[in-house]
């Protein structure tokens, strides 16, 4: 929103602090200031002339050789090509050396100079609006009249244009966002009323102050109009309470010329663009009052009506931006007699457009729902400077007054009555007090409370004046009874209160002071805790975390062997790669694995705690549940000794390890998922045959394995590579632990056993066998297991597992004799289960 | 005329059960093809025909090749410790491991929270509009929504609306402050965190990320007014730079709070002092986050009464902290995986 200091300084008949300051208040006060615009700077050369002589160019038939009044002792001789120049005309000077204001700032700004042209002196040049960068107009150049300089400022040659016009000015840009709930602030008006109440900061007077912002007249005086009959006005309202107010007038004898210049300058100022004298009214009101109004040409109107309504399916309508925009029922239009002629609160159709030839016109000052337009706007992709107003609510309050200040800038004769309709909303705040929030109760209390401040309800009152609230102290004395001016339709609750008198009285101000609070210790989280601790275990185990994007490129999924239809779906992500949320972690972590042995990492593990989604794994409330996963991927360049899978399992022993899990592997060939999908999809990447389901008791917690050689393909994975994706719920649910084995006096035995069977006995069947074995020998012998070795010779069906099995007799000293009666229950045990023989 | 579909029946079949699938592709047959295409009718139909033939016997190969890998691949006893006739797999050594920094920073701000008295809570990755929007005071609507670049799901929630990937932390004041809620009946504050993982639907540069780090907190008691925040915020931020720091707020707009506040604090790399400072461009100020008093609407959607009880919230970026404190200079580098990247940290 961009405001100008000067009409701030004429609204408020303040001076204001330097620009530093005043951007320093408003940041603090009001919202981010983005830019600071010198305005002054692209003007400060300019200057009003008279030209007192024009003559015919000795050697050129186009040009004019001029003498002009610069206000210094001598004439200026300056050669000017424009056919309007004329003796006794008042100009705009742009002397030698001067930048051309409309290049001021841009990639090649133009410095003038003073060059002969054939064969004439010519210092400078006599500006057209074009060059001043206040219109597209550059047949002539600016003409000045008595019309075209503002109130009260006199023409003097050598004056400088920007401060006669008021060019002088400083240009603030304070960012839109800090106004999403103050439609009032889209207007100079609003922002000049807020910086006054700022200014006028008096929080500690004890006394009432009557130190309100002075409105200009116009905007505070309830219009009364007439009620010719001149021309024909059919007005209706069809579209109920998306339309709260809809005013409407004929005006006839209007003609449709360039504004006055001041007005122009005005507009610039202002962010806006001058066009012809109709439109600029109409823009003028809005950039000033923040009421986005519109103006139709008359006789182009059908019927001689003019109304809103909702759209129909299917109508269409060809707006002033020369596009043609199918509409449907949720789009508001304005209709003549016949169909659409504007696309309420947006913008006006190329059919009822003024122009040149213009003679009458029909103002409209409308109020519409800003979801309304909103939604309108989106799906249309039509952003304006009123959609911007009008979809941040506007006050339907103000428009009478608004649409009798532009009926005085339009000129010409008011021909219909001024139609006024409005729903019983806008009607029951204009006869309570003209306000959307009226006599709302507040007690100081209530805002010292939440502001951490002492003010009495006069003080309050002081600090809300400014900003034309009404506040008074109710009868009973008990609470300052606080109405919001017409124009603020985002005063609603108490807390609103708290907001403003908080934001004047400055939040810089308020005291510091920390929340006290009691010794009890803050819960943990036990989520967030086993986290914490599976990054430690793993990290100190070589791996690496990274973090990878929660949602996947579909070929991920294919190329992992998932089922993309059962992945939750993006609808509107702006990156190609960004299609589905993943079903499982581990395949973004195998993405990136060639990426990294490409940079020259060649053996390295990449861990990652994440979610999956699953569309078959919905909780109660119907939002999708969230998975939690820790997956990692191994990948060694070079083989190693022995299948990558055992280098995994070792690294996710140490993780189940430390919660003291006693994980069992079941082969996943030997698993069925069944109904599962979610845990079909998690297999998906595994090699069956080379892979393992892991579980605890009845409860899977996750797998391990080598990938399908599709995998390993499709990413580019060395042969040497495996992964691991565990369920995070078994790590949440349960503490690490540390079971603790009391230390011997006694020392221990050590004897290593090496068992021969049948190759396809599981390692896990032989370990059981030699632990329960041992377990059962002799309870006071406490014993540990250490797998050795595990030896198969080429082409033999046997192998042979070594163990080294430690002793330790809690009350003396085991004699060998004790250790081998002990080994041997072991290798019986072997035989009569296995058919193992100790090597 | 050549009979495509048969032909390629046939070829297919015989990929099914050879041992050399990739023999397949020098079958007379085939070869007869090729030297059919300069005589043919329509040589460009012929010469596309063959085409997808041929790659049709691509992807089938492909296939058998992969199964004929994989059952050349021998079964592993998975519930051994080790391979056959291999030692026991060593752990890398711990110093190659790393903890990712957005982990690090984050245990880090838990810490000092916790030591405040916060305790931490999660975030989730996808949520209904009621929890992203609604209970936050933001109606179906609503211009403020525009500033969410939301990602959004072809799936919808119960309300009929797409699902959304959580633009903010926020998305779970509601269930926290509910979580909490018995808390204010026994005297004590609902204080917590929720420092997690958050979404814009941004197309990527060096300074932006469609995914990122939040940490949002919340303090809810009674007689909690805006200077304790101001208070907190600062408080954190010096335990959190281990330095006095000047710190402003700026007033804002979000629908979640009232007043609403955005926070900067004095460059606590060069205190104002460097005018190329390349955290606060000389500025001497860093705008670091948005905060405010929790709004009535979105106190009473968690069932607080908000005439009794006042709280605040604030929302702060981990990523924009983390690239400050080392100098990253490529948001990207965070998501990228490149163990470059992660060992230094």
């Amino acid at each position: 929103m961009k405001i100008s200091l000067n009409i701030v300084k004429q609204l408020t008949g303040m001076e204001l602090p330097p620009v530093d300051e005043l951007v320093d208040r408003i940041n603090r006060q009001l919202g981010g200031v983005e830019e600071i615009i010198d305005l002054g700077a692209k003007y400060k050369d300019a200057k009003i002339v008279k030209v007192v002589e024009c003559v015919k160019h000795p050697n050129a038939d186009k040009l004019s050789l001029c003498q002009v009044d610069v206000g210094e002792a001598d004439l200026v001789q300056i050669v000017c090509g424009a056919n309007n120049v004329k003796a006794d005309m008042w100009a705009v000077w742009l002397p030698p050396e001067s930048i051309v204001p409309s290049t001021y700032g841009s990639a090649d700004e133009f410095r003038l100079g003073a060059r002969e042209l054939r064969g004439e002196m010519s210092h400078g040049m006599l500006a057209s609006a074009k060059e001043l960068g206040i219109g597209d107009d550059h047949d002539g150049i600016v003409d000045i009249t008595e019309h075209d300089v503002p109130n009260g400022a006199e023409l003097s040659a050598g004056a400088s244009f920007a401060e006669v016009f008021g060019l002088d000015d400083t240009i603030i840009d304070i960012e839109n966002k800090m106004f999403t709930h103050r439609p009032d602030l889209f207007g100079q008006l609003g922002v000049a009323r807020e910086i006054s109440a700022i200014l006028q900061l008096d929080p500690h007077a004890d006394e009432p102050l009557e130190n309100h912002f002075e409105n200009p007249e116009w905007y505070l005086t309830r219009s009364e109009f007439d009620s010719p009959d001149d021309l024909d006005l059919t007005v209706f309202n069809e579209a109920g309470d998306a339309v709260p107010r809809f005013m409407a007038v004929a005006i006839k004898n209007i003609t449709v010329t360039q504004s006055p210049l001041w007005l122009k300058c005005q507009l610039v100022a202002m962010g806006g663009k001058p066009i012809n004298s109709i439109v600029d009214a109409t823009n003028y009101i809005m950039l000033m009052t923040a009421q986005p109004t519109h103006a139709y040409d008359y006789d182009k109107l059908r019927g001689h009506s003019l109304g809103t309504r909702m759209a129909k399916q299917g109508e269409t309508i060809r707006l002033l931006n020369d596009k043609t925009y199918e509409l449907d029922a949720t789009d508001i239009v304005i209709v003549d007699g016949e169909g659409p002629v504007g696309l309420g609160g947006i913008m006006g159709g190329g059919n009822s457009e003024v122009s040149a030839e213009t003679k009458n016109i029909v103002l409209e000052v409308a109020n519409f729902d800003m979801y309304a337009v909103r939604k309108s706007s989106m799906r249309h992709g039509v952003f304006t400077d009123a959609l911007t107003r009008f979809n941040k609510g506007q006050s339907a309050l103000m428009n009478d007054r608004i649409l009798a200040q532009l009926m005085t800038m339009v000129g010409g004769q008011q021909a219909s009555v001024v139609h006024d309709l409005m729903n019983s909303a806008t009607k029951e705040a204009l006869d309570n007090s003209h306000s959307y929030c009226s006599n709302m109760p507040i007690v100081a209390e209530f805002v010292n409370q939440r502001l951490g401040i002492e003010l009495n309800e006069t003080q309050i009152g002081n600090i809300l004046r400014p900003a034309n609230f009404a506040a008074h102290m109710s009868d009973d004395n008990k609470n300052l009874l606080v109405t919001a001016p017409p124009w603020r339709t985002d005063i609603e609750y108490p807390e609103d209160i708290v907001e403003e008198v908080g934001r004047l009285y400055g939040f810089d101000k308020l005291p510091r002071e920390l929340p006290s609070r009691s010794t009890k210790p803050v819960a943990k989280n036990q989520s967030r805790e086993a986290m914490r601790q599976i990054r430690d275990v793993l990290s100190n185990a070589g791996a690496n975390e990274v973090l990878t994007y929660s949602f996947v490129h579909e070929n991920i999924l294919t190329r992992v062997g998932q089922n993309p239809d059962k992945a939750y779906k993006l609808s509107n992500a702006l990156s190609p790669d960004l299609q589905y949320y993943r079903l499982s972690v581990l395949p973004s972590l195998i993405a990136n694995v060639h990426m990294n042995i490409k940079a020259g990492h060649d053996e390295f593990t990449l861990f990652e705690i994440g979610k999956a989604h699953h569309k078959d794994a919905t909780s109660d409330d119907g939002l999708p549940v969230e998975l939690g996963r820790v997956a990692g991927v191994y990948a060694a360049k070079q083989p190693g000794s022995g299948a990558p899978y055992y280098a995994c399992k070792r690294l996710v022993q140490q993780l189940t390890d430390a919660w003291g899990m006693d994980v069992h592997h079941q082969p996943l060939a030997e698993f069925d998922a069944g109904e599962f999908d979610g845990l079909r999809q998690l297999m998906a990447p595994f090699d069956a045959e080379r892979s393992a389901m892991l579980w605890i008791g009845d409860k899977f917690i996750g797998v391990i394995g080598e990938f399908t050689q599709s995998v390993l393909r499709n990413f580019k994975l060395p042969e040497h590579s495996a992964g691991f994706e565990l369920f995070l719920s078994p790590f949440e649910n349960n503490q690490p632990r540390t079971t603790y084995t009391p230390l011997s006096r006694y020392p221990s035995t050590t004897q290593d056993i090496s068992l021969r069977h049948a190759s396809d006995i599981r390692y896990a069947d032989v370990n059981q066998t030699v632990r329960t074995a041992l377990a059962d020998a002799d309870a006071d012998v406490s014993t540990h297991v250490q797998p050795l070795s595990i030896y198969r010779a080429d082409d033999s069906d046997t192998t042979t597992t070594t163990f080294r099995i430690t002793l330790t007799h809690q009350d003396k000293t085991l004699t060998d004799a004790d250790a081998s009666q002990i080994v041997q229950t072991v290798i019986s045990a072997a035989r009569d289960e296995h058919g193992a023989e100790q090597v | 005329m050549t009979d495509f579909a048969a032909l390629e029946t046939e070829l297919l079949a015989r990929v099914e059960t050879s041992d050399q699938p990739r023999s397949v592709l020098r079958a007379p047959e085939l070869k007869q093809l090729y030297a059919q295409i300069r005589d043919a009718d329509d040589k460009a139909a012929f010469g596309a025909s063959v085409n997808q033939l041929k790659q049709s016997l691509e992807s089938a190969i492909t296939v058998r090749e992969d199964m004929l890998a994989q059952l050349d691949r021998a079964p592993i006893d998975v519930t051994a410790p080790m391979d056959v006739n291999a030692p026991l797999p060593q752990l890398a050594p711990a110093a190659r491991g790393s903890i990712h920094p957005i982990s690090r920073e984050i245990a880090y701000i838990v810490d000092i929270f916790q030591r405040m008295g916060y305790v931490a809570e999660s975030s989730r990755e996808i949520d209904d509009q009621y929890h992203v929007f609604e209970s936050l005071n933001f109606p179906k609507g609503h211009p403020a929504r525009d500033d969410y670049d939301t990602f959004m799901t072809v799936e919808q929630d119960a309300d009929g609306e797409p699902l959304i990937a959580p633009a903010h932390t926020s998305t779970m004041q509601n269930r926290v402050m509910k979580k909490y809620r018995d808390s204010l009946d026994h005297g004590e504050a609902i204080a917590a965190i929720v420092p997690d993982r958050v979404f814009r639907n941004e197309d990527l540069d060096a300074r932006h990320e469609h995914t990122f780090y939040q940490v949002e907190g919340i303090y809810v008691a009674r007689g909690v007014h805006a200077g304790m925040l101001i208070a907190t915020l600062q408080t954190f931020l010096e335990e959190y730079y281990g330095q006095k720091l000047d710190v402003r707020v700026n007033p804002f707009y979000f629908p979640f709070t009232e007043p609403s506040f955005e926070f900067a604090l004095s460059c606590p790399f060069c205190a104002g002092e460097n005018d190329s400072c390349k955290v606060c461009s000389g500025e001497g100020w860093v705008e670091l986050l948005g905060c405010g008093m929790i709004h009535p609407n979105v106190l009473r959607a968690a069932d607080i009464d908000p005439t009794e009880y006042t709280g605040f919230a604030f929302g702060c970026g981990i990523d924009r902290l983390i690239m400050m404190k080392h100098q990253i200079e490529d948001v990207r580098h965070f998501e990228s995986a490149k163990l470059d990247f992660l060992r230094q940290f």
